[in-house]
């Protein structure tokens, strides 16, 4: 709606045969190309025209004096201003004229042509102003109106700041997580929420003095009550008219339930993980059970025969004391006798065996259960710096019992640096990948006897480290490679496999600012390579 | 009919990839009269019966390179009169059908029963080994 652009428009009323001498057509016919002329002979069409919108100015020939009353009454309360033209002018019906809310009346004499168009661009250019002023006005309110129901009904929380970090602005959801009444807020640093992490530089201080932007980092918000709040933050620097850095205005969303939703898929898909190696779990602790149970069993008939052969050894000790020698070798011959029928070199060395080997199968399950704890727990809401070869190589440990059948596991272990991680995460990716693996060569093997190969590979590199799950299986066709991250994708059939393993996975690696490719080869085999960087920050910054 | 006369127990052969398992079989084993020859590989474990003879086989089911089947398979090729018995965990289900397709004459899950074993390898020696005094 750019007024001031369009052609100026005027609606002339006249009679349809114009009065001999001067018309009002003609005279306005000077003010030249970019005036537009409507020239209509009753009331009831002005009055339309004006109505239809877009007309600045009425000129009308009092000639058409019940037309011009009429013209006058309709218009005076609302519309464009109205300017009579009167040929034999007289001060009484000028006057009359003006009561009747003319905006201007002219003489129509002699030099009345020029004298019009005058009066007509005055008229227009006053009209136009007050128009226009009154329009800025309106879209300037009507501006400050959308801001203000955009900014308070907005979901994301938003917060300006000055470059003191004193809040300046603030929006109810703002209000909320901070857990204070946005009114209060407004003068308070914000360092009182924002300023929990200490080894971060919190972003909003980097903003301020750096003038740098963030979106999509992830940070803790520590509500006035002390609770921690997850947030989804975005930060950029602020500026005045001028171009003066003035503050920093940050939007954030809090991520509680988002986070609560995101641990939810994780632990169903770990779940189901979880149950596809329930099998070779419980074989992997059913070996070791089986021989404690039978040692156990094994070794309480030992015990009996100790027992006997202890009972020849005290009768002997009764008999020493007589001195009498006869006795003596009497007892000594049935304790050896008896040694020699219970085998008690053998049963003394192999009580000692079986008590060893017992010790190592307990130990190997309580192993194996505290491995299937460990992995099934969930994780802590903090990142801690944790040794990726370990990660990985308590995992093959669970999932080895499942794929020994088919598959030679090798392993080629470089020394790693530390990574920040989720560890238990980690430890699902590669639970992901190594049972992917698995499925992949059982379903070129089958049955036949044959086996697979799986390489475990870890390479340090200067910016992260890199972990590689190679395996011989069927590999993924050209056709499906571009799917197999995306969620409920599965090739497995039914009960094998969530569809959800992959994009787990992908998310997984993408949150520890990584990344997760496949390298595969149709019928010869695949490689997903993992790859975590050292360093975390670079990937939230501004256009990553 | 293996008929060595030289042979005064019945041979039994156990085949796990456990060799703790091995060390608990051979320990309950002890004193039932067989003569026990363990191995941890099936390869190794096809040899010794390409080799010599045997009268009772018992394997695991799930080991690496071959399960217990198709190495009980193998071997009734190689000895066709020897009783076969195989042990399973318990998460392996294998169907009775299955069992007597391949002339198995036991099935003995994980963690086993001594008592149970001892009969199911009494009763399976009394099938292929005539000479029932030479056990204690």
């Amino acid at each position: 709606m750019k007024q001031t652009d369009r052609s100026v428009r005027i609606v002339v009323a006249q009679p349809n045969t114009p009065v001999a001498g001067v018309d009002v057509r003609t005279a306005l016919r000077r003010l030249g190309a970019g005036v537009e002329l409507e020239v209509v002979g009753d009331a009831q069409t002005c009055i339309d025209l004006c109505a239809a919108g877009e007309v600045d100015l009425v000129v009308v020939d009092y000639t058409l004096a019940v037309h011009c009353e009429r013209i006058l009454k309709e218009l005076r309360s609302a519309g464009p201003p109205v300017v009579v033209a009167i040929r034999d002018a007289s001060d009484d019906v000028a006057l009359d004229v003006f009561r009747r809310g003319a905006s201007d009346c002219v003489a129509f004499g002699r030099d009345g042509e020029e004298v019009l168009a005058v009066v007509a661009l005055e008229q227009i250019r006053r009209f136009r102003t007050v128009r226009d002023r009154g329009e800025a006005e309106r879209r300037i309110r009507h501006l400050e109106q959308y801001n203000e129901s955009i900014i308070q009904n907005m979901n994301s929380a938003m917060l300006v700041v000055d470059m003191d970090g004193r809040i300046t602005f603030c929006n109810p959801p703002a209000g909320k997580i901070l857990g204070e009444d946005p009114k209060a807020l407004r003068g308070r640093a914000v360092w009182a929420w924002f300023s929990s992490d200490e080894e971060e530089v919190s972003l909003l201080a980097r903003t301020l003095s750096s003038g740098v932007s963030y979106k999509g980092a992830e940070r803790i918000v520590i509500r006035s009550d002390g609770t921690p709040v997850p947030v989804g933050i975005s930060c950029s620097p602020f500026f005045d008219s001028a171009g003066e850095k003035i503050g920093a205005v940050t939007i954030f969303q809090d991520l509680t339930e988002v986070k609560q939703l995101q641990s939810q898929v994780l632990q169903t898909e770990k779940m189901a993980s979880i149950g596809q190696l329930a099998a070779g779990v419980a074989h992997e602790i059913n070996n070791p059970m089986g021989f404690i149970h039978a040692n156990l069993f094994q070794m309480a008939e030992y015990l009996t025969d100790l027992r006997q052969v202890w009972g020849r050894v005290d009768d002997l000790l009764q008999v020493i004391p007589s001195g009498d020698l006869e006795t003596i070798r009497a007892a000594g011959e049935e304790l050896s006798e008896l040694s020699r029928e219970v085998d008690l070199a053998y049963v003394v060395s192999d009580f000692g065996k079986a008590i060893r080997e017992s010790q190592e199968g307990s130990e190997r399950i309580r192993h194996i259960v505290q491995d299937l704890r460990d992995f099934s727990h969930h994780d802590s809401s903090e990142h801690v710096l944790a040794d990726v070869n370990q990660c990985l190589d308590s995992t093959a440990t669970i999932v080895w019992p499942m794929m020994k059948q088919i598959v030679v596991l090798e392993k080629d272990y470089e020394d790693l640096q530390t990574v920040a991680c989720y560890p238990m995460q980690i430890k699902q990716v590669f639970m992901n990948l190594l049972v992917n693996a698995y499925q992949s060569i059982e379903a070129k093997v089958g049955e036949s006897g044959e086996t697979g190969k799986v390489w475990l590979r870890t390479r340090q590199r200067d910016d992260g480290v890199v972990i590689e799950v190679t395996d011989t299986g069927v590999g993924i066709p050209a056709s499906h490679i571009d799917r197999i991250f995306d969620p409920f994708f599965t090739t497995k059939k039914v009960g094998s496999g969530t569809g959800l393993g992959l994009s787990t996975s992908f998310s997984i690696v993408k949150r520890h600012g990584g990344s997760l490719t496949v390298d595969s080869k149709e019928g010869e085999g695949t490689t997903f390579r993992v790859f975590l960087p050292l360093e975390r920050d670079e990937a939230e910054l501004d256009g990553d | 009919m293996e008929t060595d006369p030289r042979r005064e127990q019945p041979t039994l052969l156990v085949v796990d990839d456990e060799e703790r398992i091995l060390s608990a079989l051979r320990r309950t084993l002890r004193r039932e009269g067989y003569q026990v020859i363990t191995s941890e590989s099936v390869y190794e474990a096809l040899e010794i019966l390409d080799t010599q003879p045997v009268d009772l086989i018992l394997s695991d089911q799930k080991m690496p390179g071959m399960s217990g089947l198709q190495f009980l398979e193998e071997a009734a090729k190689r000895r066709p009169d020897a009783a076969r018995m195989l042990i399973t965990g318990w998460t392996e289900k294998i169907p009775a059908e299955k069992l007597e397709e391949l002339g198995i004459r036991g099935l003995i899950t994980k963690p086993w029963d001594d008592a149970r074993l001892k009969e199911v390898l009494r009763q399976a020696c009394d099938a292929v080994w005539p000479v029932v005094t030479a056990r204690a």
